[in-house]
């Protein structure tokens, strides 16, 4: 017991040197953007994970939700000239209030139909995108802002996301584990059950959207930043497929799993150039892979060949009545 | 005026097209595919490849792609659907039928080209003949054939008797000695061949474009929603709705508005009468 909680807290460190210290060890200027890409994803998906992995709502929608951030960072900051944190948080604020629209049919439409649903949500935010080329550029897009000095450098940025991507790990490991986690389970394994023993349904579905779409607001805006021109090319539909198959592959109601899903996913096609040729194709037949194989998803997989290793030890808690106690009781009672 | 009737008639019947496959899938399996839009896309594909490239005459390209349409029904049974069953997660196959939905999108489009390219014309004709233009007509009698032809299987042949008893209860019928494995297999396949026959007719409106699988997965759904799910019927006429109000829409609002419309109308029918115009009232488990 104590063993895990040991090499758990050494991995942590080990992981936060390597974040913190990537920088000086990265071989260029790409491979520095590709980790603050993999930040920047992970923000979202963290948010989107609550959603799918634990509410299990399956939304495939939210790359509507990114589109949305992005442009407003770049209108608020860009056009406007607003502070980039207040436009930041001005995203975020957006995304959260989207994300409650979005988070509104999962509360009457069963699974097959929401998923239409929020496709189509990407669908048509695409559409007013290009529709109004005044606001957003239309099909020739818009300047993403840089953030001010120390973040301006790719060094800078890549602080910067990484710290948000650790905030929102952190918000999200605390959610996950506690109260609200578990009536997002009870959620997904089974709604009557949850609403017969007390979980508000209505309003803990629409918290992991709020949620997830504030998370998908600051994403937004970091990758705005980050690829510092926005098209409505970028955000194709296909997109939101992979923040999906992330989530799908790493395991449904684990965080580490889709982390790795994200790291694995965005780095993999870079390294192996004969994937990044084949591209979504590889994402499609990854997906059907795992969906049959292993539908628990890889992150569940890793934690049965552990337990395979070192079995975990069953404790053995005897219910033992404390009898002394129990004369002293009825003693006074009499 | 009439072009623009013409034309959301002739969008809406196949969206009606795509609509009955799902609903043929639907029946034995009470699986919605994500695919049903890429059968379409494979028979559009197909019809344009066989004729532009291997120059066959068009009845032979028209068998090529329902045979193409056919494997792929197949392929999305055995792969998809059955193990996915099998294992009776509710979710499972949306997810499978998505990726197998992109896989077979991507293939396309790194082996066809990501353009959309024409596709040749079946019928000698003019190109001035406006309203009269076969590649309006051309889908909306395609899907009348596949509703006419749909009504009659159901209604006189062995086959279609029991897709109907294992739409009512899969499990009575595999009581009674259906092998309801083999029956599902057939619905896959004919809903293959249907979509295909209605991509390939539809093909010289929609083009032999690579991403239409989405759009036609997403438009016959909407039909099929507001039609109501498991009535052929309804999805003729949801369909023809939806087709005839994103035409006049663009007519009056212009084009950038289409997808935004045809949702608009979806949720509102899902919010006034969540079962459809015509769909049985499904009662909500407990």
């Amino acid at each position: 017991m104590t063993g895990a909680a040991h090499s758990k807290k050494i991995g942590l460190v080990l992981g936060a040197l390597l974040v913190v210290t990537l920088p000086f060890w990265a071989g260029d200027q790409y491979q520095l953007h590709l980790a603050a890409l993999i930040a920047v994803y992970w923000i979202l998906v963290a948010g989107l994970n609550l959603v799918v992995g634990f509410t299990g709502q399956l939304s495939v929608g939210h790359v509507g939700l990114l589109s949305i951030s992005a442009y407003t960072f770049a209108i608020l900051g860009g056009t406007l000239g607003w502070n980039p944190y207040l436009a930041m948080v001005a995203a975020g604020g957006l995304g959260g209030l989207c994300g409650l629209l979005l988070g509104l049919p999962s509360l009457r439409l069963p699974g097959f139909y929401f998923a239409m649903a929020t496709m189509a949500f990407a669908m048509i935010v695409n559409e007013l995108v290009l529709a109004n080329p005044q606001l957003t550029g239309g099909g020739i897009g818009l300047p993403g802002p840089a953030f001010p000095a120390p973040f301006d450098t790719p060094a800078g940025l890549y602080y910067l996301v990484a710290a948000l991507a650790a905030g929102v790990t952190w918000l999200t490991w605390n959610i996950a584990r506690r109260m609200w986690g578990r009536a997002f389970i009870s959620i997904r394994d089974n709604p009557v059950a949850a609403q017969a023993v007390g979980v508000p349904v209505l309003r803990a579905k629409l918290s992991a959207f709020v949620f997830s779409g504030v998370t998908a607001g600051f994403a937004g805006s970091a990758f705005a930043s980050l690829q510092s021109y926005i098209t409505p090319d970028t955000f194709v539909f296909e997109l939101s497929l992979f923040f999906f198959v992330c989530i799908i592959i790493g395991g449904r109601g684990s965080l580490i799993g889709p982390f790795l899903g994200v790291v694995v996913l965005t780095a993999l096609p870079e390294m192996a150039a004969p994937l990044a040729k084949l591209g979504n194709l590889f994402y499609g037949v990854l997906l059907l892979v795992v969906v049959l194989v292993v539908p628990e998803g890889i992150g569940r997989m890793l934690e049965l060949i552990g337990e395979r290793i070192r079995p975990r030890v069953a404790r053995h808690e005897a219910v033992k009545p404390d009898l002394a106690r129990l004369t002293r009781v009825l003693a006074e009672q009499a | 005026m009439t072009t623009v009737l013409v034309t959301g008639l002739a969008i809406g019947m196949l969206y009606a097209a795509i609509a009955l496959v799902y609903n043929v899938m639907f029946s034995t399996s009470k699986v919605l595919s994500m695919t049903t839009g890429h059968i379409a896309m494979l028979g559009g594909v197909f019809g344009a490849y066989f004729m532009q490239v291997l120059q066959i005459h068009w009845v032979l390209a028209l068998a090529g792609s329902v045979v193409v349409g056919a494997a792929f029904g197949a392929l999305t049974e055995v792969l998809a659907v059955r193990r996915v069953l099998q294992r009776s997660d509710e979710h499972l196959w949306l997810l499978s039928t998505l990726a197998l939905a992109t896989t077979v999108q991507q293939g396309v489009g790194l082996w066809w080209g990501t353009e959309p390219k024409p596709f040749p014309r079946l019928i000698p004709q003019d190109f001035s003949a406006g309203i009269a233009d076969q590649k309006y007509w051309l889908p909306i009698g395609a899907a009348i054939l596949i509703a006419l032809g749909l009504d009659q299987f159901y209604r006189r042949t062995m086959y279609g008797k029991l897709f109907i008893a294992m739409s009512e209860d899969a499990f009575a019928a595999r009581a009674r000695g259906v092998s309801t494995d083999r029956v599902r297999l057939l619905s896959f396949v004919v809903s293959g061949v249907l979509g295909s026959f209605a991509g390939f007719a539809a093909g010289q409106l929609t083009f032999a474009f690579f991403a239409l699988g989405h759009v036609l997965t997403l438009s016959g759904f909407i039909a099929l929603a507001v039609g109501g799910l498991g009535s052929n019927v309804g999805a003729l006429i949801g369909g023809a709705a939806l087709g005839l109000l994103s035409a006049f829409a663009s007519y009056y609002f212009g084009g950038e508005y289409q997808q935004t419309i045809a949702v608009g109308v979806l949720m509102l029918v899902l919010l006034l009468k969540p079962e459809g115009l015509l769909g049985a009232k499904n009662v909500r488990p407990v």
